[in-house]
């Protein structure tokens, strides 16, 4: 699936702007983004809900699988029920749609619930119906939106393990507003803010990008990490400093540079920044 | 567009449907004969007569009854059918449930037409129910009608109820749960009850279509087919309008 | 005409209890309803054939 120039407007608001990207087959795409960057309308028009101001999606006619962030069931149909219907307004005949709905049901862990009614269902579960849903027609591509962010971690486990397990046949995309969800999964990250994408690329490539290594020297008093952050010019947290690793490549070169100072020293380590950390200094561009 | 109105029907039946709003009709059927029947018990206990008082009530056909009872299905059987029908679309937007059905390649026209036949069914039974009632009451307490009529009375009935579901179904494909159901409202239990007041001056009305229809238990009317025309007119002219405007609104659902 | 006939009241009694009980049982069974259960409860018993109606038509949740 190709998305090329992927532009939304809903009056003289911009919600999605110029997103250019491309899905391969078999891999897993993180959409990254703060809350109102547009990740859902991304996904609203990769599923034709919602046809794009500007910009192309190519996707060769190949059955497309969603599921909303918050999927609604109609409370009076069972569990099974509705998994067939889904099914068979996908195309699938009655016999077909039956099996594939029994086989997606237990994939998901719900084969002891199918004659109950959805509306009885757990957050949880009906979060599993929601795949379940999303993947009875086996569709090449799978379109999830922040689907882990409602549950709890119980769930979430339970969800990143369903979705590593369908990696291996479909293509995904799912959106995120944590950087750890898609540290799990993920061939490809796409940050987005306000939307338009900031930055693109696997996640090593990202992590070597923004990982910037430094030494974080700890003092034994305020006054001295104070007095060597403005005589330096390094970032100072609380009594730590966090000196540049491309000005002192090695412990060593760190050693002899710290022996000018006689300020009692307890603590120094190397310091790489968290997923979190990049997150935000990407967020920030 | 059979998935979906298998579906249509399950809900009807889940939710009792297809059960309270007959027997609401045939309620509704019976009330007429059988209160005008003992109307003089009625008055007798209700009000303080002076003794010797005697009224003599009118003396009423089998055919009276029956146009009675129409005009109970027309006043609450009228309302209670706009008011569930007037969701039926907007309401799967507005609360998320269509979108996992709009994902998938189903036409407008599926979405559009289960529930439009579903509504004809349901209604079909209603009218059938309802004055299958008063005629069996009619019957005992009054004496019968030609059957033919009778049955031409129904046919027409539910060729209305079928103009003003399709309408009220398009209302709800175009526009939010509570808009629809005011406009329905107000174009149908309102417009029939404008059209009775005021109605003397044109004979070419939709809202006349079910009291023409009745008038083959007396004389025909000259009036009924121009308006039957209207009424089947209109009906293929606003679904139509409904199936276009399903697929416009799509976008609107819920995510 | 003093007495009445039951037979001809009796359909009317049937079909109200008819409704109430069916509105009872759903109200019963359903997962949530618009507003209190016990408030819809009360309407379906204490008012005849238009509360059931009422019930049916906007006390059931549909999500």
């Amino acid at each position: 699936m190709i998305a090329a120039h992927l532009t939304k407007q809903f009056g003289a608001h911009i919600v999605v702007n110029d997103v250019s990207f491309t899905l391969e087959p078999h891999t897993a795409t993180a959409l990254i983004g703060p809350n109102g960057a547009g990740k859902t309308t991304i996904l609203s028009m990769l599923t034709g809900l919602l046809k794009p101001t500007a910009g192309t999606i190519t996707n060769n006619d190949v059955q497309i699988g969603f599921l909303p962030q918050y999927p609604q069931f109609y409370p009076w149909m069972t569990v099974l029920e509705f998994t067939e219907m889904a099914a068979r307004l996908s195309g699938l005949s009655t016999k077909e749609a039956r099996s594939r709905a029994h086989e997606a049901l237990s994939f998901v862990g719900l084969e002891e619930v199918l004659t109950k009614k959805t509306a009885a269902l757990s957050g949880g579960m009906k979060q599993r119906l929601g795949i379940a849903q999303a993947i009875v027609h086996r569709p090449a591509i799978l379109l999830l939106d922040e689907p882990v962010s409602a549950l709890d971690p119980f769930g979430r486990r339970d969800m990143m393990s369903l979705l590593k397990k369908l990696q291996q046949t479909t293509t995904i995309l799912y959106s995120t507003h944590i950087l750890n969800d898609a540290e799990e999964m993920t061939d490809q990250i796409l940050f987005l803010k306000d939307g338009a994408l900031i930055e693109q690329g696997t996640l090593p490539s990202i992590r070597a990008r923004y990982m910037d290594p430094r030494f974080a020297v700890t003092f034994c008093e305020q006054a001295d990490a104070q007095a060597f952050s403005t005589q330096h010019q390094v970032e100072l947290i609380e009594k730590t400093v966090f000196v540049p690793m491309t000005s002192y490549p090695t412990m060593q070169h760190l050693l002899s540079f710290l022996s000018t100072t006689y300020a009692p020293i307890v603590k120094i380590e190397q310091h790489t920044s968290s997923l979190e950390e990049i997150f935000m200094k990407v967020m920030s561009l | 567009m059979i998935i979906l109105l298998k579906k249509e029907w399950l809900e009807m039946l889940r939710s009792y449907r297809i059960v309270w709003l007959p027997l609401l009709f045939i309620l509704l059927g019976i009330s007429d004969p059988l209160t005008n029947y003992y109307m003089e018990d009625i008055l007798a206990t209700v009000g303080n007569m002076p003794d010797g008082f005697s009224m003599t009530m009118p003396e009423l056909a089998p055919s009276d009854l029956l146009i009675a009872s129409l005009g109970q299905f027309q006043m609450i059987g009228l309302l209670v059918i706009v008011a569930i029908t007037a969701s039926m679309i907007s309401r799967e937007r507005q609360n998320g449930t269509a979108t996992l059905i709009y994902v998938r390649p189903v036409s407008n026209f599926s979405i559009y037409m289960s529930k439009l036949i579903a509504m004809a069914l349901l209604t079909l039974v209603c009218t059938i129910a309802g004055f299958g009632a008063s005629m069996y009451y009619t019957y005992l307490l009054y004496g019968g009608v030609s059957t033919t009529a009778f049955l031409l009375l129904m046919l027409f009935y539910w060729l209305w109820l079928l103009m003003v579901i399709a309408t009220t179904i398009t209302f709800s494909a175009l526009w939010t749960t509570s808009i629809a159901m005011t406009v329905a409202i107000v174009l149908f239990p309102l417009g029939i009850l404008l059209d009775s007041v005021i109605g003397a001056y044109w004979h070419y009305s939709p809202y006349k279509l079910a009291l023409y229809g009745a008038s083959w238990l007396t004389t025909q009317s000259d009036y009924l087919w121009g308006t039957c025309s209207i009424v089947v007119a209109w009906t293929i002219f606003v679904s139509l309008l409904g199936i276009w405007a399903t697929g416009w609104k799509r976008s609107t659902t819920k995510i | 005409m003093d007495t009445l006939n039951w037979a001809l009241i009796a359909p009317l009694i049937v079909i109200q209890f008819v409704l109430m009980i069916m509105a009872l049982i759903d109200i019963k069974r359903i997962h949530a309803t618009n507003g209190p259960k016990w408030v819809w409860i009360l309407v379906v018993i204490v008012v005849n054939t238009i509360g059931p109606i009422v019930y049916f038509i906007f006390g059931r949740k549909n999500v």
